[in-house]
């Protein structure tokens, strides 16, 4: 008898079909991987585990029975624990007040502080998952805050553990800690379901592995019968992909873009940004590494002007100026927040940044602003049903191809791009990669940040790793993503 | 289209649904405290439109439609410029002043007074902006608490430096016949007021549709962050916005104190509650600008029309308020159900 | 002049007490996330229904139930769409405080017969402490709803951070789909605050139009509610914050009134609250400012 069952689910969201008559069956203490590409369909199949959606077919069970979750607090009740990829803790809350919330202890109709800390205390020291329950959960790291997430499950009893990419926030380290402590926990006949697209991790923390593409299964292993290049096969439909095409001549000419021993404070004084030179040539993609956090988004803003005018960042020799630097074109990674408008017509979010290019004096004709955004959604191949409908309407790979079609047409000669693959789907991600292949082989100077090893060795030339607001590395775009972990914890050399 | 799915589209659009709605239920609230709504209402048509009450409506639709504009300027923007009151008032105190104290020839006379009441709303109103931009005090908190202190400093000013000598009125003395908007074909009320403010709204709605301004202004209502990644100097803009919009209300009280009874009596300018009508007429319109001027029309309509009926039923005026209050929460309950359809 | 006499405490108390009540309203709002700038109407409404009731039964007691639960049912106006169908909750507010004038307005007609102020020397107003037996300074001439306003803030204090449902308050406020993700039932929560912000508003519009004075004038809440909100945006979700800003409040109104008994203006005390709650919430937010400085640099 298994311990949750997934029995032919299908899942439909519109047109998308994002889960096709799947079954899933996890075994009591058993870590179960769930590996696929993004838009698979893992997160929709877990969602519907856990009563965030209800299937349009199939059904789901526990130690054998049918049960139906028409929310979360269904699912916990029958002993189903997630921890999602965004946590959902309350930065205002103590630890201990983030893990008994929902199910507190109470004496005398007030809640009973010291028995809630006190269960938090032992719950730690079984499971070895170390975390203070009285600090209060804003102000911990990233790795804690997870430990607080996994804790909540356990405390409310839960037989399943759902992690929906959990090592996508942690360093390796921390990711080593991670998997220590899901053996423990699966040591204690808890079943652990581990959503992921690295492989490396399943193949050393799963005993066995789904593998999903497009909605369906296309492979069940057991991890130690299996290898990457088995599991690859099964994700992506082919083997792995060729060797990168790189260019014969390497990138010459004087560098389109350098910073020069940039510091960059906060508020409070602490550095965000140390002492950051590099530079990228006319030709070359630069990579940039590094565990979220380590100043990615201060030098980026840096560079593309968005801090206001910073004199140790040179663009074709000058430097950058305030506001938005025309010289600069910039895919940023959060479409809804930065790149978009989403209310706003696909034209009119195209149109950003070349308004007054466009415009006669004061005038700016609608007639030409239409006229250039049916230009950019042919060249782009932008499926929109016109360039009038709300951006926030198209699929987020069109969108992204966009927000890639308005920035790759501005002059510029510097290109930053950050996630610039975040979830679109495959055939978008070579799309994308392929136009900032184009970009780079017309002459740009490209840097490229990206949480995903191997976009970067794709595509970089060089790979610099970020570190605490330092570089404290570059590679060679072929370095292994071995060597690229340990950099980005620190471990210099 | 043809012709009945027109006529559906326009039956079921949001503005009609809300004003029906809001109708039926100030008509439930007339019956519960027992008027005849077949008295108040034909009354509250007459009180607008006929017996000569037209003149005195399009008069009123003027400011009304020039408060429309001084908040619908900055919302484009995303502010929400609640301050109305103090902006118009201390844009008519100051088109007073200037009418009374500076000598000024003919033409010049009338001119100046109505581009120093716009300066003086648009002045009180960009106060607002930097509060908002630069240290996230919302601009609907901001222009409220700055719109109280005006008025109140428009009311000491006519009371007391401006006031007409030995009356005890609180108003100023007469204006300067120079300074009288010259009046609309022999009209009582009408004065040039109106082909103003109809040229200045043109003026804006192809400014929003069709300018880069416009644009700029839209982006940074619609998503300040995208805006700001654009290079759009989005504090700046949120300032032009706001000050645009104190600008408008500034001319609404310009007009006002220029036009007949041609001075500054103090709570003339707020007491018919331009300010609100305006806000009303603007969300009832629900983000398309073109059709504010409609908007204002039909709420003007019912605030006119609220006085007749009053006069001539007894049904106190304050009736309208109602109706606009609740055409405000009908359409923000229309706009999340249509948000919520899926199309 | 002597400010610090007793009477001029008891002014600010006075002054004080009926923003509080209402700001304790917005102050639970906000702890669950529900964005509530309709204090201004409920204020009005509640002042108005106070009125009335006492008018009508000759008690101020049933005057004050009968404001506390006539202004729940006006606040269900913006719970239902704002937290029920998600519907702007600006967009509404505005709405409600545009209609509570109308309506007070207009019923106000309906009901006496006459615009403008209606009092009467039927119309009970509420005994004062002295009255009760309570004859020690500053409180002898405050209504008794002054120490439950007061003491208020401390039960809000000690349910936000002693109890189940007030930790369970905090969560739904901090992180809507966490708290939905551990099992609470989010609208539940959002609907009763805001119900209850209702009845606290009813109180406080009691307290206007029963204690304070004895009277309903048009409009007479005279912008408290949106001191109010202002309030709750200087202190966060700390009872004991709001009633320091609260008690700056009033203490402005109290000099105000003061400054008009010393021969300035009435509009220079009409105006100085505004003034003083302005200048209170921008130098909160440049002491604030130090932490954004990053994303608008």
């Amino acid at each position: 008898m298994y311990a949750a069952e997934l029995v032919g689910v299908t899942k439909r969201f519109g047109p998308v079909l994002a889960n096709d008559g799947i079954d899933l069956a996890v075994a009591r203490g058993e870590v179960h991987a769930v590996v696929g590409e993004n838009g698979a369909g893992k997160s929709t199949l877990m969602s519907i585990l856990y009563g965030l959606h209800r299937p349009d077919a199939g059904e789901v069970r526990r130690d054998g029975h049918r049960v139906v979750l028409r929310s979360p607090t269904d699912a916990i009740r029958h002993g189903l624990g997630m921890v999602h990829q965004r946590f959902r803790l309350f930065p205002g809350l103590t630890v201990a007040e983030n893990i008994v919330i929902g199910a507190e202890p109470v004496r005398k109709g007030r809640l009973d502080r010291a028995a809630a800390n006190e269960a938090v205390a032992a719950l730690s020291e079984r499971y070895g998952l170390r975390a203070d329950p009285s600090a209060l959960v804003g102000g911990l790291p990233v790795g804690v805050r997870q430990r607080v997430e996994i804790l909540r499950a356990l405390y409310r009893h839960a037989e399943v553990l759902i992690l929906d990419e959990p090592t996508a926030v942690l360093t390796p380290g921390e990711t080593e800690r991670l998997f220590e402590v899901l053996r423990t926990v699966a040591a204690t006949g808890v079943s652990i379901l581990l959503v992921t697209h690295k492989l490396s991790e399943v193949l050393a923390v799963g005993d066995r592995v789904t593998v999903l593409r497009q909605g369906r299964v296309t492979g069940r292993f057991t991890t130690s019968e299996t290898d990457a290049d088995e599991l690859v096969n099964a994700m992506i439909g082919r083997s792995l992909t060729p060797p990168v095409r790189r260019r014969a001549h390497a990138p010459a000419g004087d560098p389109l873009l350098e910073v020069r021993d940039l510091t960059v404070r906060d508020a409070d004084g602490v550095a965000r940004l140390s002492e950051v030179s590099f530079t990228v040539r006319p030709g070359e993609i630069v990579g940039l590494a590094g565990v979220a956090g380590s100043g990615q988004r201060e030098l980026i803003d840096s560079v593309t002007g968005l801090r206001g005018a910073v004199p140790e960042v040179l663009l074709t020799g000058t430097p950058v100026k305030a506001g938005r630097d025309p010289r600069v074109a910039y895919v940023p990674e959060d479409r809804h927040g930065r790149a978009t408008a989403p209310a706003m017509s696909v034209a009119e979010n195209v149109l950003m940044g070349a308004q007054r290019d466009l415009a006669s004096r004061w005038a700016l004709p609608r007639a030409k602003v239409r006229a250039r955004a049916r230009d950019l959604v042919d060249r782009f191949s932008i499926s929109a049903a016109s360039v009038d409908v709300p951006i926030g309407a198209l699929s987020g790979g069109n969108a992204q191809k966009a927000v890639l079609a308005r920035e790759l047409t501005r002059p510029s000669t510097v290109v930053v791009a950050e996630e610039p693959t975040q979830g679109v789907d495959v055939g978008v991600r070579e799309r994308v990669h392929d136009l900032l292949r184009a970009a780079r082989d017309e002459g740009a100077a490209v840097l490229l940040q990206s949480s995903e090893l191997s976009e970067l060795r794709d595509l970089a030339d060089r790979i610099l790793v970020l570190y605490e607001g330092r570089v404290v590395a570059e590679f060679p775009g072929d370095a292994t993503e071995k060597e690229l972990g340990r950099a980005m914890t620190g471990a210099t050399g | 289209m043809s012709a009945p799915a027109v006529a559906h589209r326009v039956v079921a659009s949001a503005p009609v649904v809300a004003v029906a709605g809001a109708l039926l239920l100030t008509t439930l609230v007339m019956l519960v405290v027992g008027v005849d709504p077949a008295l108040a209402y034909p009354a509250l048509v007459r009180g607008a439109v006929l017996d000569g009450n037209l003149e005195y409506t399009v008069a009123a639709f003027v400011p009304t439609l020039g408060m429309a504009l001084a908040f619908a300027l900055p919302l484009r923007a995303g502010e929400f410029n609640l301050g109305g009151d103090g902006q118009l008032a201390a844009g008519g105190v100051t088109a007073a002043a200037v009418a009374l104290l500076v000598p000024l020839p003919p033409g010049a006379a009338v001119v100046l007074p109505l581009i120093a009441g716009a300066v003086a709303g648009g002045l009180v109103a960009v106060v607002a902006a930097p509060l908002s931009t630069r240290l996230g005090i919302p601009a609907i908190v901001s222009t409220l608490l700055i719109s109280a202190p005006a008025v109140s400093l428009a009311s000491y000013l006519v009371r007391f430096p401006l006031a007409e000598p030995n009356t005890g009125i609180a108003q100023t003395p007469p204006l300067p016949d120079a300074a009288h908007l010259p009046a609309l074909g022999g009209s009582g009320y009408l004065t040039i007021g109106l082909p103003l403010i109809a040229a200045l709204t043109a003026l804006w709605l192809y400014a929003d549709g069709r300018t880069v301004l416009g644009y700029e202004i839209r982006a940074t209502g619609q998503n300040r962050e995208f805006a700001r990644y654009g290079g759009v100097r989005v504090g700046r803009v949120a300032a032009l916005a706001l000050a645009g919009g104190g600008a408008f209300a500034g001319l609404s009280g310009a007009l006002i104190v220029l036009g007949p009874p041609h001075r500054f009596v103090d709570g003339a300018l707020t007491a018919p509650g331009y300010t609100f009508t305006a806000v009303a007429a603007v969300l009832l319109a629900s983000a398309r600008p073109v059709v504010v001027p409609l908007t204002v029309a039909l709420l003007t309509f019912l605030q006119v029309g609220g006085q007749g009926m009053e006069r001539e039923a007894g049904v106190p005026s304050q009736l309208t308020q109602i109706v606009q209050g609740l055409i405000i929460v009908i359409v923000a309950v229309l706009a999340t159900l249509r948000a919520r359809r899926p199309r | 002049m002597n400010v610090f006499e007793w009477s001029f405490l008891a002014g600010v108390l006075t002054a004080t007490a009926p923003v509080l009540l209402a700001a304790l309203g917005g102050l639970l709002c906000q702890v669950a996330g529900v964005f509530n700038i309709a204090l201004e109407g409920q204020l009005l409404w509640g002042a108005f229904v106070a009125v009335v009731v006492s008018d009508l039964t000759g008690s101020a007691w049933t005057g004050v139930a009968g404001a506390v639960a006539a202004t729940v049912v006006f606040s269900a106006l913006l719970s239902g769409p704002a937290v029920a169908l998600r519907a702007d909750p600006i967009v509404v507010a505005v709405g409600l405080n545009l209609l509570a004038l109308g309506l007070t307005a207009f019923l106000m007609r309906q009901i006496f017969g006459s615009g403008g102020t209606y009092s009467s020397p039927e119309l009970a107003g509420l005994p004062d402490l002295g009255e009760l037996g309570l004859d020690v300074p500053v409180l002898r001439e405050q209504s008794p709803l002054v120490p439950v306003a007061l003491l208020l803030v401390a039960v809000l204090a000690f349910w936000l951070t002693r109890t189940r449902s007030g930790l369970r308050l905090r969560a739904v406020g901090q992180h809507l789909d966490a708290a939905q993700a551990v099992g609470l039932r989010v609208s539940g929560y959002q609907h009763g605050v805001t119900l209850v912000a209702g009845a606290l508003c009813g109180l406080a519009g009691a307290q206007l139009s029963l204690g304070n004075v004895t009277l309903f004038s048009e409009g007479m809440s005279a912008g408290r509610g949106w001191i109010a909100v202002v309030a709750v945006m200087l202190s966060g979700v700390y009872p004991g914050r709001l009633l320091l800003a609260c008690l700056l409040f009033g203490v402005a109104e109290a000099f105000g009134f003061r400054l008009q008994g010393a021969g300035l203006p009435q509009q220079a005390a009409d105006a100085a609250p505004y003034v003083i709650t302005l200048a209170a919430l921008v130098l909160a937010a440049v002491a604030r400012r130090r932490r954004r400085s990053y994303e608008h640099a």
